[in-house]
């Protein structure tokens, strides 16, 4: 696909265009945390983020999303898509990666038409990192590139030079809203191979898996009665945070809601976790993972096993917000990959 | 925008009719709305709606019939869904999603022996195949039936049991683990019935359903006895909320119950350490 120079100055106008079709998402700093807010001129763009404090997931998968309106009186329902093109800027290649998973398993089997919806509305741009947040590891997971999953790929060439990747038609189409842009010349977009590289480098430098990611299953596989499980499982406060802050978790609950006047009502999805001690309980009070270390080893089962499995591809893309959030300090997916393995290096 | 379809809106049911089963549990038949028959397979659930209280899932206990479009489930009180539903009177709507999930196969039991093999509320997802192979009994081979219940209070179909053993075409033994004055019968847990029927292993396949702790120990005297494993299928009980495979309540391992199961052969799941 083509590649293309857009200089700082030109980004007011683009999005200024964009945003007459489109809702606009752009990374922006709060109170020293990142987060995708809406974009507007007076906004300041945080290009050198380091993480999303949010996984990008809840743009496309809500943590509430409303599925069916129903009439209590006469039994009749009808589905509800609520749903408004928007354009996300400014995504790291880690994060889009989880929105590429996401799309397989939403789409495998019985299609998630709600989810589909949105993701059809949903414009990806994505942007090479300039900084890496201290908990991070993606770049030993397979989750520092990407070739697909995005409509338009930016990497900041200069001080005020992007250089952009064309992902899709759609995007080409976006970035020349205002008129065509300049092509980019093979030592700009050296220039911008390096650059990606650059960051790779520092990831990998800071945390690594001590092996190839693709030997995750088969440690998780000789490791599912380890002690690890019951020992880092004690500190569990069982609170779901690293669920619900995952860009790779969809577990959801479904209930009902009611107007005042119990007429009508709707049902809806909420984000749910496998780490929450209900989440497998069924009527009558058995709990199929009662034990907080079944808990937790499911979790990382998911992560490294289960999603592997289906997609052959790790479910954990080394964002490391699972770690930052977790209070209680043992939701750090890379210490647990590489103590199974040491530990089953030692047995060998 | 215009409706699109969603897997999520229900049909409509209207419940037509109840009956106590036992203390704790009722049987509830339903038509459909649309007048259409269910169209499921003995071991496959649905997606029960009473708007505003909830959703869950529920074992079709009627057999397949695609001459008319009642069909019954049978549930024990025990939630909010199933409590608000044993408050329903007759011709009250409900909402339904399914059927879902995996079957009998009904298939590979034709000709052969079939050992039922019930626990509890298990009878009531066998009950689908063990009638709708009563409806069609020279096809099949012995029907032998297990029923094995933790008091004479919470039996359950009490009736068509009663009715089964009296006829010569079924082999019925009941248990149970608690017994009180009323009761005349075997005491004991249902892996004691098991040296009282003759089986013939090698053309006997077992269908079993039961509370969660039965499952490892008649597999065990299934296999002394000699059937293989490839004949013996389980219907397991997780929480399902989707019924689509999304959710992720429902996981065993890497699989989902709703949409792998409810039924699995045995060696689909002899490997999962969370299966049973």
């Amino acid at each position: 696909m083509s590649n293309y120079i857009v200089y700082l100055e030109q980004l007011e106008g683009l999005f200024a265009g964009w945003q007459e079709k489109y809702k606009l998402f752009v990374p922006q700093e709060k109170e020293g945390f990142y987060f995708l807010e809406e974009y507007s001129p007076e906004a300041e763009i945080s290009f050198d983020y380091d993480l999303l404090y949010n996984p990008p997931k809840s743009f496309i998968f809500p943590p509430r999303e409303d599925l069916i309106e129903f009439d209590l009186k006469t039994y009749k329902s009808k589905p509800l898509f609520t749903v408004s093109p928007q354009i996300l800027f400014g995504l790291h290649p880690y994060d889009i990666k989880a929105l590429n998973q996401l799309d397989q398993v939403m789409d495998m089997g019985s299609v998630d038409v709600n989810y589909r919806q949105r993701r059809d509305n949903t414009i990806i741009m994505g942007l090479t990192p300039l900084r890496v947040c201290p908990e991070a590891f993606w770049g030993s997971v397979n989750a520092f590139n990407v070739d697909f999953g995005f409509d338009l790929f930016w990497t900041k060439i200069g001080p005020a030079t992007f250089l952009v990747e064309v992902g899709s038609k759609k995007g080409e189409e976006l970035l020349f809203v205002n008129g065509r842009v300049d092509k980019a010349t093979s030592a700009e977009r050296e220039v911008a191979r390096r650059k990606k590289q650059e960051i790779v480098s520092l990831v990998q430098k800071q945390n690594r898996l001590k092996y190839s990611w693709e030997e995750v299953p088969r440690v998780l596989e000789k490791s599912f009665d380890s002690f690890l499980w019951a020992e880092k499982s004690r500190k569990c406060l069982a609170c779901g945070s690293c669920n619900l802050i995952c860009p790779t978790c969809y577990c959801f609950d479904i209930l009902d809601e009611v107007d005042d006047k119990l007429n009508k009502g709707k049902r809806y999805r909420t984000w749910d976790g496998c780490m929450l001690e209900s989440f497998a309980k069924i009527a009558g009070g058995h709990n199929f993972r009662g034990r907080a270390a079944e808990r937790y080893r499911h979790r990382y089962f998911r992560k490294g096993k289960y999603i592997y499995d289906m997609l052959g591809e790790l479910g954990c893309v080394g964002c490391g917000r699972c770690v930052r959030v977790c209070t209680a300090r043992i939701a750090n997916p890379l210490e647990v990959f590489n103590v199974l393995w040491e530990a089953l290096s030692y047995e060998r | 925008m215009k409706d699109k379809f969603s897997p999520y809106v229900p049909r409509v049911a209207t419940l037509k009719a109840k009956k106590k089963l036992s203390d704790f549990v009722t049987l509830f038949e339903f038509a459909q709305d649309n007048g259409k028959p269910l169209a499921h397979r003995p071991g496959q659930f649905i997606q029960l709606s009473l708007f505003g209280i909830g959703e869950a899932p529920f074992s079709i206990t009627s057999p397949p019939r695609s001459d008319h479009h009642h069909f019954e489930i049978a549930v024990r009180k025990i939630g909010t869904v199933t409590t608000a539903l044993h408050n329903l009177e007759v011709g009250a709507k409900v909402g339904v999603r399914g059927p879902y999930g995996s079957y009998f196969p009904m298939h590979k039991f034709v000709e052969q022996d079939v050992l039922f093999v019930a626990g509890g509320l298990g009878f009531i997802p066998l009950r689908s195949l063990l009638n709708y192979m009563l409806r069609h009994r020279d096809e099949y081979g012995r029907i032998m039936v297990l029923v094995g219940t933790r008091n004479p209070k919470e039996r359950i179909f009490i009736d068509q049991i009663e009715e089964m053993k009296k006829r010569t075409d079924v082999e019925v033994l009941e248990t149970v683990d608690s017994p009180d004055e009323t009761w005349k019968g075997n005491v004991g847990v249902i892996t004691t019935l098991l040296p009282k029927v003759k089986i013939e292993p090698e053309s006997t396949y077992v269908a079993m359903v039961g509370p969660p702790v039965m499952y490892k120990f008649v597999i065990n005297e299934c296999k002394k006895i000699g059937i293989d494993e490839k004949r013996i299928y389980v219907s397991l009980e997780r929480r399902m909320k989707c019924g689509l495979g999304k959710c992720g309540h429902c996981q065993i391992n890497g699989i989902n119950c709703c949409v792998d199961g409810p039924v699995f052969c045995y060696t689909e799941i002899a490997s999962l350490e969370e299966a049973i």
